[in-house]
């Protein structure tokens, strides 16, 4: 169907020759991702960090000797897709340990089959809460949970904005609707009043109506979450309707890849979004990574790719610790990581109802002069905030 | 009603009759290969989608821009149907086959060959054309400083709007007043009648599938400066045309813009007033109940008011 699944069956037919002569020496990891298909986009920036992590560790030698071999599943951003590509991993390749995929409901999905069959299941990028509360013992995530994605844009709001009003928009998705609850617990924690949260569709192409509803109830702040397009249209079309709020916010997805600069322009101007990582932080390898990644393909990489690119060295680093290699000594080396990586410290933990969660900082950026920088909090930033914003008319 | 309330709602019908005129043209392009081939053409999206990707091609390496870009890709989309017309779907009309509707089929198939030969090409990269006016807008209050509202028409959708409003007037000239128009109408209405009227049945068949397909190419050139594209979006848009062309009555053309138009400021409606996430549940609203209340579409309707022809 894909060029990609013609390259897979022909690895395949090839491989039922070749494995037998390269299993020795190498560990073959299968990573299920969205590859065609709406996240397609998330799901390239993380198979190229994923990539460039494999090249390091193989580099200095590999894990107790063996190279690691990546090779990518497109699971097309469908649950019922990655599942089934999961369930071929444990069942019939017998591979210990699974990392990847990208989308809330496919990291669901996936998680249910690897705690299922008892196999280690390493979320790189998925944020709906829900995954790791649900008392499973195989999976693991490294990024932080949606309630906690916004932590830094909610103190930035706390902090400098204090807003009175706040409209959310979010995606019908998994992580749409998570990252819009979470939000509206915290517009009560600074005092804010929702005045609108709305739901939208991903694929929609006019947001007029919805925003115009918007405009007319004057909220202080707005904020959406959603992925790049949705994200592009909504400021493209709020500047046409001339919603001066006093600020746009995102909530990380959408707002914070390169995509969402190139496709709103000006429109993208001052927009502040929630993010897990950036490029400007000073934890070890960060900037190497990101430099790496921007000479290689153009652009710096967004939170998604650091992630994954931090997943291989937390694998291979479980790999090494664990008393062999069966799904449950990888799982307990797992719970025992402790690791620093580019993209934040790693540590499973078991706390507010999640488990083997990895707790780590957020942070917020704003959009000045067609790039990102890091804003807040104030002791990560590389350029300090905008903020009043000036409003459509007064810009140029 | 208060100034913001008139405000919302006459943002939300502007909108609507703008996005309708656009649905209108996509529908449009459906409803006549519907009328003259009597089958659902299924990669109608498709062809769209192709039609975007040229304008995306021209834009990114010439610097053409999307409107322009028309002239370029709605001939290229023509000679595409014919292509597909006579080599692919012919054929298969004069093949008796176990299933009643093997031409539709054929199309899904044509379409999915499309859409993974886009993949091949361009990934599955989201795609934009950033052109410099694609946030300007016309303000009522810089022209009317006391307006009680102040509503706002974005420029590139009006643009659009008119453009499609151009494409479907002169397709209008074209159906009544030429003769190769009039020959269409005429298979459309009654293959045996036209004929015996000596129309070349099998070449009007060929021109109709490109003609819809150039006016759906020239719909995906408005669709891009105010969208995005990448090559799964056409099976969003078959389903519009094809609820479009339900609602305006299979292969009414007049039937195509009002039913497009009803969509359009329904769907407006329903965002503004119920919620946007509701949208597509509208949407099939629309098509159940014409399906059981119209079940010839707006078509019918106007011919009982001897309103049509």
């Amino acid at each position: 169907m894909k060029q990609l699944s013609l390259i897979t069956i022909f690895l395949f037919l090839f491989g039922i020759f070749a494995l037998p002569a390269l299993a020795a020496d190498t560990f073959d990891l299968v990573i299920p991702l969205p590859l065609t298909g709406k996240p397609a986009k998330f799901g390239e920036i993380m198979k190229r960090s994923y990539e460039i992590a494999a090249e390091e560790i193989n580099a200095k030698g590999g894990v107790k000797g063996k190279k690691i071999a990546l090779s990518f599943e497109d699971s097309t951003g469908k649950p019922e897709t990655a599942r089934a590509i999961v369930e071929k991993l444990i069942d019939s390749k017998k591979q210990p340990i699974i990392v990847g995929e990208y989308t809330s409901a496919c990291a669901k999905a996936v998680a249910a089959v690897a705690e299922e069959r008892k196999t280690p299941y390493l979320i790189v990028a998925s944020a709906d809460d829900d995954i790791t509360q649900k008392h499973y013992k195989y999976v693991f995530r490294q990024n932080q949970v949606n309630a906690h994605y916004g932590d830094a844009v909610v103190s930035f709001l706390k902090e400098v904005v204090k807003p009175k009003t706040i409209a959310i928009l979010y995606e019908s998705s998994a992580f749409g609707t998570s990252g819009a609850d979470a939000m509206e617990k915290d517009a009560a924690s600074f005092g804010a009043k929702v005045v609108l949260k709305e739901k939208f569709e991903t694929g929609a192409i006019d947001f007029k109506p919805l925003l115009s509803k918007v405009k007319a109830a004057q909220p202080d702040v707005i904020y959406t979450v959603a992925y790049a397009n949705e994200a592009t249209l909504i400021m493209k079309q709020a500047k046409e309707l001339r919603i001066d709020a006093k600020l746009y916010a995102g909530g990380a997805a959408g707002f914070a890849i390169p995509e969402f600069i190139k496709g709103a322009q000006d429109a993208a101007e001052y927009v502040v979004s929630a993010t897990l990582w950036t490029p400007q932080l000073n934890y070890p390898g960060a900037r190497e990574f990101a430099e790496k990644y921007k000479a290689k393909y153009g652009d710096y990489p967004s939170y998604h790719g650091a992630s994954a690119y931090a997943a291989l060295f937390v694998t291979a680093d479980a790999l090494t610790r664990a008393k062999n290699w069966t799904p449950d000594a990888i799982r307990d080396a797992l719970k025992a990581t402790h690791l620093k990586t580019a993209y934040a410290p790693v540590k499973f933990e078991d706390k507010e109802g999640y488990q083997n969660q990895n707790f780590h900082e957020t942070f917020a950026i704003q959009v000045q002069k067609g790039e990102f920088e890091t804003i807040w909090p104030k002791s990560h930033a590389s350029k300090p905030y905008v903020y009043p914003v000036p409003s459509w008319k007064e810009r140029k | 009603m208060s100034a913001i309330q008139l405000e919302v709602l006459l943002q939300t019908l502007i909108s609507g009759v703008l996005l309708g005129g656009l649905y209108a043209l996509i529908g449009i392009g459906m409803t006549i290969i519907m009328g003259v081939m009597k089958i659902i053409n299924l990669a109608h999206g498709e062809l769209m989608m192709v039609a975007m990707y040229i304008a995306y091609v021209l834009f990114s390496t010439f610097h053409i821009d999307p409107y322009l870009s028309i002239v370029v890709a709605a001939p290229a989309l023509f000679l595409l149907g014919v292509g597909l017309q006579k080599y692919l779907i012919n054929p298969v009309l004069k093949v008796d086959s176990i299933l009643p509707e093997n031409q539709v089929i054929l199309t899904v198939g044509i379409g999915m060959v499309l859409a993974n030969l886009a993949t091949i090409i361009f990934q599955s990269d989201y795609r934009q054309t950033p052109v410099s006016y694609s946030t300007k807008a016309w303000y009522l209050r810089d022209y009317w400083k006391d307006s009680p509202v102040d509503t706002s028409l974005s420029l590139p959708w009006t643009v659009s709007f008119a453009v499609a409003l151009l494409i479907t007037g002169g397709l209008w000239f074209f159906l009544t007043k030429t003769d190769m128009g009039k020959s269409i109408r005429a298979t459309a209405q009654d293959l045996d009648a036209a004929q015996l009227m000596g129309v070349n049945v099998e070449r009007m068949r060929v021109i109709t599938f490109g003609l819809g397909s150039s006016l759906v190419g020239a719909a995906g050139c408005l669709f891009i400066p105010i969208y995005y594209i990448y090559p799964d979006i056409g099976g969003q848009f078959t389903l519009i045309s094809f609820v479009i062309t339900i609602l305006g009555g299979l292969g009414s053309t007049v039937g195509a813009i009002i039913g497009g138009l009803i969509l359009g400021l329904f769907e407006s409606l329903t965002a503004t007033y119920i919620g946007m996430g509701w949208a597509p549940v509208g949407r099939f609203v629309i098509f159940v109940a014409a399906l059981i209340f119209i079940p010839g579409g707006v078509a019918s309707l106007l011919r009982s008011r001897k309103l049509g022809k």
